[in-house]
């Protein structure tokens, strides 16, 4: 995998603007989901933009900078602080024909549209048969010293909402190709960048237009023998690090990116456990009731037989998000942590 | 930006029929007579333990329901709640699918997956599948509105909530949206003066709903929910002036919930003499029928025959329903998205009539 760390930072507001590729033709994970929304908005007439900032400004990250000199505040649509408007008036159009992409400017601040999104959109499909294609993006994520309500990972709220897609890249191309999968589908989309990887992670990206990556399809990142680490969003990377400090010590981890957590991709999850007989799953929503919890449930239940040990989960504790780097760095799980866990899970 | 009301009325006796023919007046005194049959109905069977589910009469408020409906085309769209039913029917919903839902039956809006007046018709007369959470609607219909701006359709679209709803965060959201964009939407308050038992004092502190409009920058009208014509006049200038883009407007129809929140609620909580003077004096169904009367458009006759169609259509809603088949428990997981193609289909209907 072609990746490389790039400036630290873009911890929210007044970021540098997005920039471009590189030379190489290397894209980071925020130009690559602003080549998403820019090529499919240049495909398909009935999308467009539409929140807080996004339009003059360029978005509180800069990912929709440029694109309303291109496609017009008709398409890259600034709103009032209006939340639950914001979600509304995303399904009313779509419903009316429209397929609208919504920017929250932060993944915290969607609990401030969740009636609309939960409730109204989520389940209108179950109850009419009306398609709602409606993509919702948010910035979500830990470890850049954004404080509590700026570092949500919201993922477990909206999977748990029957009738939503949920999609939490962790790589570039994949960001890119899953977000033009959801402008596509007929179906709501929660879409969650993670705010740490923006800048972070880039690689080179598919130009092709109608490159997409399918919704529901977990991604073996690193092959390996004897540990199976289950996670997506930030972590991967977390993960992957862990996997060539152990690889030195003599154990091989086996990287499973979830990419969507709604659908969830059982079956890649549990042949990697049937390989590695281990798993440890890790994840950045809060361990009670996360993401982790069903992804730990799923193998117990279905995996029993592969298993040599316990299934284990590596993910922060019941509490908000702190601030001060000593305490976000003994919430969120860090690279030493995994390598320990995985230690723990050899040793059974 | 005070509105004033009389701008949007022609001369009173000149205008007296609001621009409707005859066979329009008709029109309007059958479907209030059928949501008033209907209602009265569902309640007896509901009493006798014949409807399972809950009911949410709008009696007494017919005059809102069909004259806000009436002022819209087909393809405007309308965002109700469960106590709006007879503005659904009156926009041309199906009584018999209406009946089939409430029996939790295939034929039903939704298939059975949805009850009572949680009922929409997005495909066939545009009405927004109600959502009990008020007003949610009132956002969506914001959507509804931009979709006709931005592609220059002269479409209106329109929604109802009650007093309770204009205390929601939402209420005040998608005003000052609509305002801001200029878009053709219309906002009715149906102002029943009761939030299940909350009454208008402990929703608001200013007079009346109408005049905030002028805080959002659109006009506020309010009118006497009884008087159907009235009703229909202020809501049609209103559709019109949306549908030529003048943005949106907020009315106000103020009538009285004659019964309950729900099936359930005796409502003890209203006073005996209000609800007298609206049920004896201020009747807005009889109040257009002997109007009708009086102008010589119908006479005792005819609305008897009026009558004896409205309930013919409720026995043959009531016999549809009946013989419905309910749903089969094997697709209670179908549908959540559109990829199993589950609403593309014809529904299975081996789930016999019992």
């Amino acid at each position: 995998m072609a990746q490389v760390r790039v400036e630290s930072g873009a911890a929210g507001h007044g970021a540098e603007p997005r920039g471009k590729r590189t030379e190489a033709g290397e894209a980071t994970y925020l130009i690559a989901i602003a080549e998403a929304l820019w090529e499919e908005m240049e495909r398909d007439e009935r999308v467009y933009l539409l929140g807080e900032d996004i339009g003059v400004y360029g978005g509180a990250f800069k990912v929709t900078e440029g694109f309303i000199e291109r496609f017009g505040p008709e398409r890259v649509m600034d709103t009032p602080i209006a939340e639950e408007t914001i979600v509304g008036m995303a399904m009313g159009s779509a419903m009316e024909g429209f397929r609208p992409v919504a920017e929250f400017q932060y993944a915290d601040f969607m609990t401030s549209g969740f009636d609309e999104i939960v409730t109204a959109t989520a389940r209108y499909h179950y109850r009419t048969g009306v398609p709602i294609p409606v993509v919702l993006r948010a910035p979500s994520g830990g470890g850049v010293r954004a404080s509590n309500f700026h570092s949500t990972n919201p993922e477990p709220w909206f999977a748990y909402a029957p009738g939503l897609k949920v999609i939490c890249p962790a790589f570039p191309t994949d960001a890119k190709g899953l977000l033009k999968s959801a402008i596509r589908d007929d179906n709501p989309v929660v879409y969650l960048e993670h705010k740490w990887i923006y800048r972070r992670i880039k690689e080179v990206v598919p130009e092709d237009p109608d490159f997409l990556v399918p919704i529901g399809s977990a991604k073996v990142q690193r092959e390996g023998t004897d540990v199976t680490v289950v996670t997506y969003g930030a972590m991967v990377h977390q993960a992957l690090e862990a996997a060539d400090e152990l690889a030195q010590q003599g154990t091989s981890v086996e990287v499973v990116d979830l990419r969507t957590i709604y659908p969830l991709d059982t079956e890649t999850v549990l042949n990697s456990v049937a390989k590695t007989s281990r798993a440890l799953v890790l994840y950045e929503s809060n361990r009670f009731l996360g993401t982790g919890a069903e992804v730990a449930a799923v193998i117990a239940e279905e995996g029993f037989t592969s298993l040599d040990a316990p299934v284990m989960r590596l993910a922060p504790p019941h509490t908000p998000v702190p601030f001060s780097p000593v305490l976000e760095d003994a919430y969120i799980p860090q690279v030493s942590d995994i390598e320990e866990a995985v230690k723990k899970l050899s040793a059974w | 930006m005070a509105t004033d009301v009389h701008e949007m009325r022609g001369e009173p006796e000149a205008d007296w029929r609001a621009g409707l023919s005859d066979d329009q007046l008709k029109d309007v005194l059958y479907k209030l007579k059928l949501c008033r049959y209907f209602d009265e109905r569902m309640e007896a069977l509901y009493r006798q333990g014949r409807l399972p589910g809950a009911i949410y009469s709008g009696r007494g408020q017919e005059g809102t329901h069909v004259g806000v409906a009436y002022a819209l085309r087909k393809d405007d769209s309308l965002f109700p709640t469960h106590r709006d039913l007879s503005a659904q029917l009156t926009k041309g919903v199906d009584l018999k699918r209406v009946m089939a839902q409430y029996w939790g039956r295939i034929d039903g809006y939704t298939r059975g997956r949805d009850g009572n007046s949680h009922i929409g018709d997005w495909y066939g007369n545009r009405t927004f599948a109600v959502i009990s959470h008020l007003p949610i609607a009132y956002p969506i219909a914001t959507g509804a509105a931009l979709a006709y701006q931005r592609r220059a359709e002269p479409r209106v679209a329109m929604a109802i909530c009650g007093d309770g709803s204009t205390s929601n965060g939402r209420w005040h959201e998608a005003l000052n949206v609509s305002a801001v964009y200029q878009l053709p939407v219309v906002w009715v308050v149906n102002n029943n003066q009761y939030a299940y038992s909350t009454p208008n004092t402990l929703e608001f502190k200013v007079p009346t709903i109408a005049e905030r409009a002028a805080g959002y920058g659109m006009p506020g009208v309010r009118i006497d929910g009884q008087d159907v014509l009235d009703v229909y006049r202020i809501a049609h200038a209103a559709v019109e002036r949306a549908r030529e883009g003048g943005g949106p407007t907020l009315i106000e129809s103020v009538s009285l919930r004659w019964r309950g929140h729900a099936g359930h609620d005796p409502a003890k909580y209203v006073p005996k003499e209000l609800l007298d003077e609206y049920m004896q004096r201020k009747d807005p169904v009889k109040r257009f029928e002997e109007l009708l009367v009086a102008r010589s458009v119908v006479d005792e006759e005819e609305v008897k025959r009026v009558q004896e169609r409205v309930e013919r259509a409720f026995d043959e809603g009531y016999e549809f329903a009946q013989n419905s088949p309910f749903p089969v428990a094997e697709d209670v997981t179908k549908g959540v998205f559109t990829d199993d193609g589950y609403w593309q289909r014809e529904p299975s209907r081996e789930g016999g009539t019992g």
